[in-house]
């Protein structure tokens, strides 16, 4: 007997560490400035869990590994309910009942107030000691904005007065290293409105500020990488809800015709495309969406199925993203895009094209056993709100990130496994 | 008693046993303690009541009644190190229990016709990860038993040739298990547990041909065995809310066990030394699907057919035994199997790969009825891949160790 429990141990196969390496950056004190792609928001939330499989602190969890020091991140409570800019807390999966009585798995608010201390908190004010500067909300220009912490609750949490940049903060902990991944929530608030809110910085405006931003973070020799801007069109919440889904009967067709036809629209039985709000459609300003033409997520559902929203009572501008604003908002991306990459080459950082990642998530990709695709919720990587990733997403994210700096630096920094992190979770 | 250890105690008592594989693919060449030693060769030798199933047509050539009951333990362990977090995985298999059962009959002395039964394992597997390990969603667990249970008749024509052949049932059982990526409010893992019985028909025909005093060639042909499962389980661990999406029911599923065709040449030097050789030929090529149909489908739940696209393979094997005294022999072999999986088709169930082995065995006579053989096999073999169905990509590491031992009676 002991002779085969000795067979039985010795014939494992060994394994050996894998040898990882820095290549060539230092990064003992690694800090990253961005939005809440970043930081970890995700269900429409800043909670624990989000921040903890969010972008910056998977990536400054795996420069620990080649020597870097522990990431610091200014976390909201283990069990908090976690807050949106206006005081919601974060979004679960449960059953909902639709105003026809139906119910489905629908994401809603895990309470009906969120944690008010994340908003209304004051400034941090203590020394710098975070590095996680992946701050909800932040727009390429409130990098260098001072007073920042008096607009925007998530940086007063970490500011280290109420008058100071997120750029001197980051600066303030002599950065080694560094990721840049600013200028998403600039397009969000574009896409997120419809087209209805343009502050879109200008190309020159942005560049400048990236710019500065890169400047001052390499002036002490620190090495980085920034990303570029994805097609914020792959996300789900601009995927969802068909430019067809006016399911219709023949009575609908009936009223909806008597109503349109004399402007030159029909509806049949079956699948029509929604009816929307267009100025310059017609002496009414309706028209029918065309295929290509989005419908936000941000649409009361219970209004299109109980109260004619969409066909009798036309989509507002807010809920819909025309061909012609896709078209701005893409070229807009592709300038900031073509900035960002400038900066890298000036300043020698690494480039992360994060449109790879949401693009093969658009199209669906196989991993480790697992379909990942743009799919809400079914999908596996976007969170509840449909704009921001999950644990998984970020953690595709994330290797991207790593990929970009092992290539352009050398280092040999290991990847992270998606299936260790959140998805949705069902009750 | 390890409690982990209990399931298979208790699966040997049901006669459904879990084996581990160490043959190409799921196939497990331990089928006799004197060819395990020789290098798992020995179609073209009457060794003993094994002969049943190495060659039918050798057993034509014994002069006994004998009783020969063996098994081997199996100690495989595989890692796999994943290729782009670089973190290692293992295996905690539980010890594969392979085991042979032979019985001859002859009605009188010398007789040109001899009866056997053959009770053997040749094909099987359990795979058992280690929990969360990085291709949890491809396979978890998985375990193929089969038993084949062969009577079987063999006859002299001449003194040179003889022939023999047996129907072959074979029962078994399949057992797979891998994690859904569906989550619970926990963040566990759902799971499914897709179980059932397997029945198949085949045989078993062989012919020796004895050329010369020292030297005799074999030839051996196993038939292909389709394994039906036809009343399996599927049994979904899944948050409430999708219960309905994951109905747990029935589902039927079929696994070909390949056929098997053996040259085999056998050459005695002197009174002591005797040398043999086998080339296999296994119809892999056969195992072209993996396909589970579920009898209640929803949007959620499909049907599979999952790629396999073995391809048929040779393998090499060549030993030889020594007389040292009268009562005892050592054996010595080895031999080289090429693997069935293509290039993208290796999984976590059958990370199979080429792969060179030795062996070393020893036979003793313990009393004039009585005698005992071992056997050592050991193999270690390495593949890297990336899987073309789940993109896990890696390099799996297995080694085997198998030591055996059976007895013989003889009358």
């Amino acid at each position: 007997m002991a002779c085969i429990i000795v067979l039985s141990t010795s014939c494992k196969p060994k394994y050996s560490e894998p040898e990882l390496s820095a290549g060539d950056i230092n990064p003992e004190r690694f800090v990253m400035i961005g939005d809440g792609h970043s930081g970890g928001y995700m269900d429409d939330a800043l909670y624990f869990d989000g921040q903890n499989s969010g972008l910056a602190v998977l990536l400054g969890k795996q420069l620990e590994l080649i020597g870097g020091a522990s990431f610091t991140t200014r976390f909201v409570g283990e069990n908090s309910l976690g807050a949106n800019i206006n005081g919601q807390a974060r979004l679960k999966l449960d059953f909902k009942e639709d105003c026809l009585g139906n119910s489905s798995l629908s994401p809603v608010r895990s309470a009906t107030l969120g944690d008010l201390n994340i908003i209304t908190s004051s400034t941090f004010s203590g020394e710098a000691q975070f590095r996680n500067f992946g701050i909800p909300g932040l727009r390429i220009l409130n990098v260098i904005s001072p007073n920042y912490a008096q607009f925007n609750p998530f940086y007063a949490r970490i500011a280290s007065s109420s008058t100071s940049t997120v750029l001197s903060d980051a600066l303030a902990t002599e950065p080694t290293f560094f990721a840049l991944y600013l200028g998403l929530e600039d397009c969000m608030v574009y896409a997120r409105s419809g087209g209805a809110i343009d502050q879109l910085p200008t190309a020159e405006d942005f560049s400048t500020t990236y710019n500065l931003a890169a400047q001052q973070l390499t002036t002490n020799g620190a090495k980085g990488v920034v990303a570029t801007l994805p097609d914020v069109f792959t996300m789900p919440y601009f995927r969802t809800i068909p430019f067809n889904g006016l399911n219709l009967n023949e009575s609908n067709v009936g009223t909806l015709n008597s109503i349109f036809n004399p402007l030159g629209y029909s509806f049949q039985v079956g699948p029509n495309p929604f009816t929307i709000v267009d100025p310059e459609a017609n002496e009414f300003q309706v028209r029918q969406i065309l295929e290509g033409e989005l419908l936000l997520l941000s649409i009361p559902l219970d209004s299109v199925r109980c109260n004619q929203m969409g066909s009798i009572f036309p989509f507002r501008n807010e809920f819909v993203l025309t061909l012609e604003e896709q078209a701005y908002l893409q070229s807009k991306i592709e300038t900031y895009n073509a900035s960002i990459r400038t900066v890298a080459n000036t300043y020698n950082l690494a480039v992360v094209e994060t449109n790879e990642v949401y693009q093969k998530l658009f199209s669906g990709m196989v991993f480790n056993g697992v379909n990942y695709s743009a799919q809400f919720v079914s999908g596996g990587a976007f969170s509840l709100d449909g704009i921001f990733l999950n644990g998984k997403g970020n953690a595709f994210l994330a290797n991207a990130f790593i990929h970009a700096i092992n290539k352009h630096y050398n280092a040999k920094i290991p990847a992270l496994n998606p299936g260790d992190f959140n998805g949705a979770l069902f009750p | 008693m390890n409690l982990k250890r209990l399931p298979i105690y208790l699966s040997f008592c049901g006669l459904l046993v879990s084996i581990s594989s160490f043959g190409q693919a799921f196939q497990v060449n331990f089928q006799g303690q004197k060819q395990q030693g020789m290098g798992l060769a020995g179609t073209a030798l009457y060794t003993d009541a094994s002969s049943l199933f190495y060659n039918p047509g050798a057993v034509a050539f014994s002069n006994e009644n004998s009783a020969n009951v063996g098994f081997t333990p199996v100690f495989a362990n595989i890692l796999f190190v994943d290729s782009t977090t670089l973190n290692g995985y293992r295996t905690n298999n539980p010890m594969g229990t392979p085991f042979q059962a032979y019985g001859l009959f002859q009605l009188k002395d010398s007789s040109a016709l001899k009866f056997g039964l053959a009770i053997y394992t040749p094909f099987g597997s359990t795979v058992q990860w280690e929990d969360g390990w990085i291709g949890r969603f491809a396979l978890t667990r998985l375990s193929l038993s089969s038993i084949f249970i062969q009577p079987t008749v063999s006859y002299r024509i001449n003194d040179r040739l003889g022939i023999g052949g047996g129907f072959v049932s074979s029962v078994g059982s399949v057992n797979l298990q891998r994690d859904l990526p569906l989550q619970f409010d926990n963040g566990n893992y759902g799971s499914v547990e897709l179980s059932g019985r397997a029945f198949g028909l085949g045989f078993n025909l062989g012919v020796q041909f004895n050329a010369t005093e020292n030297f005799s060639i074999g030839f051996n042909y196993r038939s292909q065995i389709n394994m039906k499962v036809t009343d399996g389980e599927a049994m979904f661990n899944v948050p409430t809310s999708l219960a309905t999406n994951f109905p747990s029911g029935k589902f039927t599923s079929s696994l070909p066990l390949p056929q098997v065709a053996t040259l085999g040449l056998a050459y005695k030097f002197n009174d002591k030394l005797t040398a043999v050789i086998d080339v296999n030929f296994v119809g892999w090529k056969a195992y072209d699907t993996l396909a589970f149909d579920y009898e209640v489908n929803t949007s959620s739940l499909q049907d599979t057919k999952s790629a396999r696209d073995y391809k048929s393979i040779f393998a090499f094997r060549g030993g030889a035994a020594y007389e040292v005294s009268d009562a005892f022999t050592i054996r010595a072999g080895g031999g080289y199997g090429f693997t069935p999986v293509q290039a993208g088709y290796a999984t976590p169930e059958t990370p199979d790969a080429n792969r060179l082995y030795g062996t070393f065995g020893l036979g003793y006579q313990l009393a004039e009825r009585l005698s005992v053989d071992a056997s050592l096999f050991y193999t270690q073999i390495q593949r890297a891949e990336t899987n073309l169905e789940t993109n896990l990509s890696g390099t799996f590491f297995t080694k085997a160790v198998a030591p055996g031992i059976s007895i013989i009676y003889k009358w």
